[in-house]
């Protein structure tokens, strides 16, 4: 699985996007990779990607660019519901992938081109970012650290009026995106692979609750989702929600011995536990407070520094080519992707029992 | 003719129907679906095309006919992916459903393609003057403008149409007041950035009007104008005739262009000390951004005089209208 002569990965990325620009601005800095070529539908967005980040051949023919480019690895960064063909395809050319969450719509799906991938020798990766992301590196800090005990609940929380972007464009025809569970189904990975690797859980014994469209647009296929979810040693709470404000990415994790909360779009850290606990809360009050203050400059800081929500794909991204230029498990197992998708499965059937 | 108006329920695109209904045209008025205006409000010669540009449709089997286009959909705001899909892609599905035979083109483009670093002491920017060279350090809607432009030109070189590229300055009117020449207002005061400074002002109804002319142009090719109103107030003289004209504006402090261009330089270098060059800087305080609105540069229309004569829309009329419009 290693490359030849350890040389930078040859990459190519099909699908010139709102998301392509993370991707693009990794490779235009990396040493682990070189952009060898540029697909999109569109010419015009691709020779637009080309000139911001890296000159490369620009195609809109992705079986064209795959077979004159002859790339390592391949970024699929087009919409959820054209994975499977472009992944195949890109195995079938020799390549690795990096695919988009959510890799399919479904589970059986996503372990169809695991499987493939599998066959081909190929890495396959779905892309998870936000465990990369500050606030969560520091959450599995301290629980690795074992200063939350045992973790028994998870809350993420996601509040964000998706339906002012194409998702809810009612000037624009059909669907968002074409996912059983519509536009929540969009952002749930994150939900559920943060859930995942905090509890340290990877199937779930049940869920409850509600996957709904309460805004009525009819891109969004839904816009709601609030659920319950047990997983044996751990449960906890997914939502999204687009009709609260302000945006917010809350997580919350509880153990046995303390809780933390953060947040991803505008990180604090809240740590409570020994030894400010009883009598001696108020002075963990008193010291989360000093903590807020410092969380906003910081985040004042990341904001003028354009160190955004998407920070962690630089970080993903570097993992993942350092792991095939070194031929080593990705930090991305295709356990953790299989999991991640038979979880959201088992979620987004309440909307189609609805 | 025929005439398709893309971008036809934006400020311009509505006051562009009206005109080329004015001068006898038939239009092709596309709008977006979801805010398509009611029928009774359509006049006679006035076809509704519903169509968003970003993806393709039904708009594409209603073009057939047509024997020009004017173009004056974008994406005026947003990050650069959302004004890439608004502009750039917008304007590629555009060119691949024009039907052959068109006689003209009248495209929209815009002042902020130029490079305003350019333009030598005493600074004239007119026709002549170079296209911003390193469109990135700039804004989204110049990089995408620029792109747009390039894109039309290209397309028209190559079916040989003769082409209009429309380079409007800040398009004022009903609607659209560009702050009355403020900076920034803290509390009672507005700061007047480079208050003596010329602002490349145009009504919209002046500059609606040029575009249609611009279909009657002789000239084979492709011909670049600027429009810009004969009358080009200061940043202060703007603001002044706003509150002589009822504007609710706050008390005016001016800050010359030396001190604004410190700010800038400040705000550089600490984005170079601490941000490694990164930092999002506001406009105020962005170098190359600044030049743009606030240096001091006479404009020239002597083309757009010469091509389409006098203009229908004097200042203080424009100012008392839009200022009318957006009192309670």
């Amino acid at each position: 699985m290693t490359v030849e002569s350890g040389a930078p990965l040859r990459a190519a990325v099909i699908g010139c996007g709102v998301i392509a620009h993370d991707h693009l601005a990794f490779l235009a800095r990396t040493s682990n990779g070189r952009l060898v070529g540029l697909c999109d539908k569109s010419a015009a967005l691709a020779q637009a990607a080309c000139d911001h980040y890296a000159a490369a051949p620009v195609y809109t023919d992705a079986s064209a660019m795959l077979a004159n480019e002859k790339p390592d690895i391949v970024h699929v960064l087009t919409p959820p519901q054209t994975h499977d063909a472009i992944v195949r395809q890109a195995l079938a050319a020799g390549a690795h992938v990096i695919c988009e969450k959510p890799m399919t719509g479904t589970a059986a799906e996503t372990g169809g081109l695991l499987d493939a991938a599998a066959a081909a020798g190929r890495v396959l990766v779905e892309s998870r970012n936000l465990l990369f992301n500050d606030p969560v590196l520091s959450l599995l800090e301290t629980i690795r650290a074992g200063r939350l005990g045992k973790v028994r609940e998870c809350d993420v929380l996601l509040q964000l009026d998706f339906l002012a972007g194409p998702f809810g464009d009612t000037n624009l025809a059909g669907l968002g995106v074409d996912l059983p569970g519509g536009a929540v189904h969009d952002f749930l990975p994150h939900l559920v692979y943060l859930f995942q690797e905090l509890t340290g859980t990877k199937e779930l014994k049940a869920v409850h609750g509600r996957l709904e469209n309460l805004s009525e647009n009819p891109r969004a296929g839904f816009d709601f989702l609030d659920v319950l979810v047990d997983a044996g040693e751990a449960r906890g709470r997914l939502r999204v929600a687009t009709d609260v404000e302000p945006s917010a990415f809350r997580v919350i994790v509880r153990g046995s011995q303390a809780s933390v909360e953060t947040d991803l779009y505008n990180p604090f850290f809240h740590y409570e536990g020994p030894p400010d606990i009883g009598k001696r809360a108020p002075l963990g009050q008193m010291r989360a407070g000093f903590g807020l203050v410092g969380a906003g400059l910081a985040n004042l800081r990341n904001k003028i520094g354009q160190h955004g929500t998407i920070h962690g794909m630089g970080r993903m991204l570097e993992a993942v080519y350092s792991a095939i230029r070194l031929g080593e498990a990705p930090p991305i197992t295709p356990d953790d992707i299989l999991a991640t998708a038979r979880m959201t499965d088992r979620i987004v059937a309440l909307g189609a029992a609805r | 003719m025929k005439v398709l108006v893309t971008g036809a329920g934006g400020f311009l695109g509505r006051a562009v129907v009206v005109e080329a209904l004015a001068a006898g045209h038939e239009v092709l008025a596309m709008h977006r679906p979801a805010s398509l205006p009611e029928a009774e409000t359509v006049p006679a010669g006035v076809t509704v095309v519903p169509g968003d540009l970003r993806q393709g449709g039904s708009w594409r089997d209603a073009l057939g006919g047509i024997d020009a286009v004017i173009h004056c959909a974008a994406a005026a705001s947003g990050d650069l992916p959302t004004q890439l899909a608004g502009t750039v892609l917008a304007t590629e599905n555009l060119l691949a459903a024009l039907p052959s035979g068109l006689a003209r083109f009248a495209h929209v483009s815009s002042f902020s393609v130029y490079d305003f670093a350019a333009p030598n002491w005493p600074a004239v920017l007119d026709e002549n003057t170079p296209l911003e060279p390193r469109p990135l350090r700039r804004d989204a809607y110049t990089q995408t403008k620029l792109r747009q432009e390039r894109m039309v030109r290209e397309f028209c070189a190559a079916k040989g149409i003769p082409l209009a590229v429309l380079r409007p300055g800040a398009i004022y009117g009903p609607g659209k007041h560009w702050d009355y020449g403020k900076a920034l207002a803290i509390g009672p005061f507005d700061l007047i950035f480079a208050p003596l400074s010329r602002m490349r002002l145009i009504h919209v109804r002046n500059c609606a009007a040029e575009i249609v002319a611009a279909l009657e142009l002789p000239e084979p090719g492709e011909t670049m104008i600027n429009l810009v109103d004969d009358e080009r107030p200061t940043h202060w003289g703007y603001h002044h005739g706003a509150r002589g004209a009822g504007a609710p504006v706050g008390l005016a402090v001016p800050v010359p262009y030396l001190a604004v261009r410190a700010l800038g330089a400040l705000a550089w270098l600490a984005s170079k000390t601490f941000f490694r060059g990164r930092a999002r800087l506001p406009e105020w305080l962005d170098l190359p951004r600044q030049q743009v609105r606030w240096r001091p540069i006479r404009y020239r229309n002597a083309l757009a005089r010469r091509l389409f004569g006098k203009q229908q829309v004097r200042l203080s009329e424009g100012l008392q209208e839009t200022v009318a419009t957006t009192l309670p």
